[in-house]
């Protein structure tokens, strides 16, 4: 019995079984980048197996444990591989757009989710404030700095500064401002019933797409679509001086209903769909990358063992015997 | 004293001097000295112009093709120049792999020289460790790929480098400089993931250049792992280092400057 699992266990602590790993960790990372593959997902599959080849390999090869360099950076290598197939199948990698004076709202989540998530991203709750963005001349983004309101124990709201680098942490997500930002027109519609909708349509990532600012928004209730757009005479932008993202001053909300044409300015309202349209303002949204990896300190320090295993090893190597009367034997003797 | 753009032509000059120097050297079965003392005063010339760059500009030379090139056309002959002094017995090899960099001297003379800017993610200093950590791991590859170089000609011309050890010396001198490398080029992905987390917010997000460096890094683990598995002959082994070096070349100098991953910032 002890045998046989001794053989099995030897089987799993192939070199080849490595190689294998190695090569399909490559092929995955390729047809992510070539094919649009889901690599972070995929990896988990070769991880897992390097984990156990890894971890049969220490079990089974007395020259690994004996030698602690070795011994530390595959044992390092096994538990990062286990831990990087655990935060990807439990991680979260997404984006969120968030109108200026609305909640973060969890349904506009665009993600890739792990199969073990969690998924508490529910209870995160923030407003978002007004954001500065400056810019350096060539329309190079500089800082940013988005203010988020978030509400503590006693129910009271704190502002918090969010930026590229400094991120709002709620639970372990952690959400980050992106170069993705723009203007909202904020729209009430009032139905033929009297029923009020209230919403913002978010326009382009602006200045990336300046020269055309424009979207389609449903008449609500009747399933009908207009187009929109923001005509901005003077550009928020300076091309060849430093500035600062603002909402432009003299900008018009265009709405285009078949062949009729309406220019409106906040305050304005057109009757629509059998109701009317009232423009209210032109706000901001920006936009977060959210990120949720809880495996992070443990694979930083594994990786870090790892590292620091290995060049104990080298270093031993480099000290036991001279590069020039290397033979095969010795080679042997110190590679497993 | 002249400005930072005057001091890279006098340098780039040395450095074609001292590979002509060193092959014209071993051809005639003298001492490389006098490439190492040209590559010493090109390195201090380049060292001059980097640095002048760096103070006008406000950071080091990170940014575009042109920063990225010519600050590892300098680490690159600093590494050979090192090995060189350290290993004595394996300067010879100046002649195999000088020729060879100078095809990025070339390249670097054909890229224009332009002013930049750093994004604001380029403001930590987990940044010049990654790149430090990624030059050390190109530097060591590189002196691997010289060796690797004499080892593929002596399969041609066996009586080549005569002055240089046999091949399974050298093939073993390489494994360890590619060894190292791999200490390096682990160290240099961790650094890059710390930064990735400041920077973007997630460590890892498989962008063209991290992907491309994933697999390198699996080809340096390859190397390793083969040559205990197969035990394969110096010239098979000497053929893996410079698909390591094409693989890692393409990677680091490639990848950044054709996709459009957020390691070049957004706007």
């Amino acid at each position: 019995m002890m045998k046989t699992l001794h053989g099995g266990l030897r089987r799993l602590a192939s070199l080849r079984l490595t190689l294998a790993c190695l090569a399909l960790a490559a092929l995955i990372a390729l047809a992510g980048d070539v094919g649009g593959w889901p690599t972070g997902t995929l990896i988990a599959v070769p991880f897992v197996i390097l984990f156990v080849n890894l971890a049969a390999a220490i079990a089974t090869h007395g020259a690994l444990r004996t030698q602690a360099g070795l011994f530390g950076f595959h044992l390092a290598l096994a538990c990062l591989a286990l831990l990087a197939a655990i935060d990807r199948l439990s991680g979260l990698s997404g984006h969120v757009e968030v109108t200026q004076g609305t909640a973060f709202d969890p349904t506009l989540v665009e993600a890739r989710i792990g199969p073990l998530h969690p998924g508490s991203l529910e209870r995160v709750r923030f407003v978002q404030g007004r954001f500065e963005i400056d810019y350096a001349p060539r329309l190079k983004r500089r800082e940013t700095r988005s203010t988020v309101y978030v509400p503590d124990d006693t129910g009271n709201w704190h502002p918090v500064i969010v930026g590229d680098d400094t991120p709002l942490v709620v639970g372990d997500y952690r959400f980050y401002t992106s170069f993705n930002k723009g203007f909202a027109p904020l729209l009430s519609y009032i139905a033929a019933d009297g029923t009020i909708h209230s919403g913002a349509v978010h326009l382009p990532s602006y200045p990336l797409n300046f020269f055309k600012q424009g979207n389609v928004w449903t008449i609500p209730g009747t399933g009908r679509e207009v187009k929109l757009w923001l005509h901005v005479p003077e550009p928020v932008f300076v091309e060849d001086a430093p500035w600062r993202f603002r909402i432009p001053d003299d900008a018009v909300l265009v709405i285009m209903d078949g062949a009729q044409r309406y220019e409106l300015r906040p305050g304005d309202t057109v009757p629509l769909g059998g109701g009317r349209l009232r423009y209210e303002e032109l706000r901001t949204w920006m936009g977060y990358t959210i990120d949720y990896s809880p495996m992070i300190p443990w694979m930083l320090a594994a990786a870090a063992t790892a590292a620091l295993s290995l060049a104990w090893h080298a270093i031993g190597k480099l000290r036991r015997s001279d590069w020039d009367r290397a033979t095969g034997a010795e080679e042997r003797a110190h590679v497993r | 004293m002249f400005a930072d753009g005057a001091w890279l032509p006098i340098a780039l000059g040395l450095y074609f001097a001292a590979a002509l120097s060193a092959v014209i050297a071993v051809w005639r079965g003298r001492s490389v000295s006098t490439a190492m003392t040209l590559l010493a005063i090109a390195l201090a010339c380049h060292t001059v112009a980097i640095a002048l760059r760096w103070v006008r500009l406000g950071h080091g030379p990170y940014v575009d093709l042109f920063e990225v090139l010519s600050s590892n056309v300098w680490s690159l002959h600093l590494a050979v120049l090192i090995a060189a002094l350290a290993f004595p017995r394996i300067r010879a090899s100046l002649a195999a792999i000088l020729p060879l960099l100078q095809i990025l001297v070339i390249w670097l003379l054909t890229v224009p020289e332009r002013d930049t800017l750093a994004p604001v993610t380029y403001d930590t200093v987990w940044l010049p460790i990654h790149v430090t950590l990624g030059k050390i791991f190109l530097g060591c590859t590189v002196v691997a790929v010289g060796l690797s170089i004499v080892i593929l000609i002596r399969r041609h011309r066996p009586e080549a480098f005569s002055v240089l050890p046999r091949c399974r010396a050298l093939d073993e001198l390489a494994y360890r400089f590619v060894l190292i490398a791999f200490i390096f080029e682990t160290l240099m992905l961790i650094a890059g993931a710390i930064w990735a987390q400041d920077a973007w917010g997630r460590y890892w997000a498989w962008d063209p250049l991290e992907t491309w460096a994933f697999i390198t890094w699996l080809a340096v683990a390859g190397y390793l792992h083969q040559r205990a598995v197969w035990k394969p002959s110096p010239v098979l082994n000497a053929i893996l280092v410079v698909g390591i070096f094409t693989l890692a070349f393409s990677t680091f100098f490639g990848t950044p400057f054709i996709s459009t991953a957020p390691h070049k910032g957004a706007i």
